[in-house]
């Protein structure tokens, strides 16, 4: 259960930019293979973030925000700044979380580390255009204004987690512009993508100091 | 063979005495109870809620003084119903434990691991309700412990005891203690904030010791529903 609950912090990084490049293809093939195409050329991508948190226990949504960096092949940092700060980063096929605790990063020891490595493993991997079998999504894409793609767990395990997930992709440049996460009928998770950066140049700093 | 076992008894006995730290603390004397007169007038500490509120914290787990990991608690507290919601959720947003106890009743809509064990809920309900609420009935003992803190002591239904403390640099604690007298957990709350209950330290005395370091992020009190109609016809009029 502790792996799913990992997988289920990395599927919101992972649904927020990568599952638009390589969702497992049910439905929509020509449109994912188009997806497909035109994330070959991506080599970094950073963007603002904004995430609202819903719940029936909040009279308003938990406002949380934060900024993510990718760098081909498998460098990521994923920080939130408010309210909470926090940081994922994986590069060189290490993957570590750090918390925030009296002004200074420390690194989170809850575990999971593993569990980490195995998701990040398989998205980059669907970054490269490898599009092995993914047991735990099926996915369907609905073209429109805006492009938007339906992830529904497959398992029971991952199902008891997440009911699904929405993908809303802007316009023509196929990048995404915001990832709902529904728990269930009462709880869900909007992450709003802003100011979204592809292929400028990144520190690699950013990959390996907790500043 | 005899001096042997003596010599065991003597390390034994001196590893002991070498160790006061280890020994759990337990429920401390009343110095000076003060008269029946003056215990009228004597205020006990009040670090409780008074209306209903929803808290929102940061939650820093610490073991042996290692920071665990963090997590977003979320608390609706009704000290007047002394009813508790309560969710638990990671900054990513994922929501890994969610209850509410009202009336004697607890229902657990939602415990994702390591929240899902048996006693958790009940524990975690036990002390929300510990921090906000007022332990309930009169003080038994109201006092100074040895260190000159004002105290009240509350008797428990279990035979367990709670003390109430306001300390002379200001501090307010709260203790409780065991049936036996062992000390299980220990609140402090920040003395200089504006709110009391924006940094509150609780710790832990169990089969491994733990504390939790919460920080507070937002704190509303909540109107009742009727109270909300109530206003809402008053603006329309």
């Amino acid at each position: 259960m502790k792996i799913y609950r990992n997988l289920y912090i990395f599927v919101c990084i992972a649904a927020g930019v990568f599952f638009v490049f390589s969702p497992q293809i049910y439905a929509g093939t020509n449109a994912f293979e188009k997806l497909r195409k035109e994330s070959a050329n991506l080599k970094t991508l950073q963007a603002n973030f904004e995430q609202k948190k819903s719940m029936k226990i909040l009279s308003r949504p938990l406002v949380s925000e934060g900024r993510f960096y990718y760098a081909a092949p498998d460098s990521i940092r994923w920080e939130y700044v408010k309210p909470v700060r926090s940081i994922v980063i994986a590069h060189n096929n290490s993957t570590k979380r750090y918390i925030d605790s009296d002004g200074k990063m420390v690194e989170n020891k809850m575990g999971g580390a593993q569990a980490m490595n195995i998701v990040l493993n398989e998205i980059t991997g669907w970054i490269n255009g490898r599009f092995v079998q993914n047991l735990s999504f099926t996915a369907v894409i609905h073209e429109g204004t805006n492009t938007m793609i339906t992830l529904t767990p497959v398992g029971q395990g991952m199902a008891g987690f997440i009911k699904k997930i929405e993908i809303v992709l802007s316009g023509k440049a196929a990048t995404v512009k915001s990832v709902k996460i529904i728990e269930d009928a009462d709880s869900f998770t909007q992450i709003n993508f802003k100011n979204v950066e592809i292929n400028n140049t990144i520190n690699p700093s950013v990959f390996q100091d907790v500043k | 063979m005899k001096r042997l076992l003596f010599l065991i008894f003597i390390i034994f006995l001196s590893s002991c005495q070498a160790l006061p730290q280890m020994l759990p603390q337990t429920l401390p004397m009343i110095n000076s109870p003060v008269s029946s007169t003056d215990q009228k007038a004597f205020a006990c500490p009040y670090p409780f809620l008074k209306e209903k509120y929803r808290l929102v914290h940061a939650v820093e787990t610490r073991m042996a003084g290692d920071t665990r990991g963090t997590i977003i608690g979320v608390t609706v507290a009704d000290p007047s119903t002394r009813s508790v919601s309560c969710a638990i959720m990671t900054a990513e947003g994922m929501t890994l434990f969610e209850a509410e106890s009202s009336q004697g009743e607890l229902k657990v809509n939602r415990a994702l691991p390591p929240f899902d064990s048996a006693d958790f809920a009940k524990n975690m309900i036990d002390d929300i309700k510990l921090i906000f609420f007022a332990p309930e009935g009169k003080p038994r003992i109201k006092g100074n412990l040895p260190d000159g803190a004002a105290v009240c002591r509350y008797s428990e239904e279990n035979g367990g005891w709670i003390d109430v403390s306001f300390n002379k640099s200001g501090g307010t604690e709260i203790k409780r203690y065991s049936s036996s007298g062992i000390l299980r957990r220990q609140i402090r709350f920040n003395k200089t904030a504006k709110n009391i209950y924006q940094r509150i330290e609780l710790q832990a005395h169990e089969q491994f010791n733990y504390s939790l370091l919460m920080t507070l992020l937002e704190a509303q009190p909540v109107k009742s529903k009727v109270l909300q109609t109530k206003s809402l016809r008053n603006t329309q009029r």
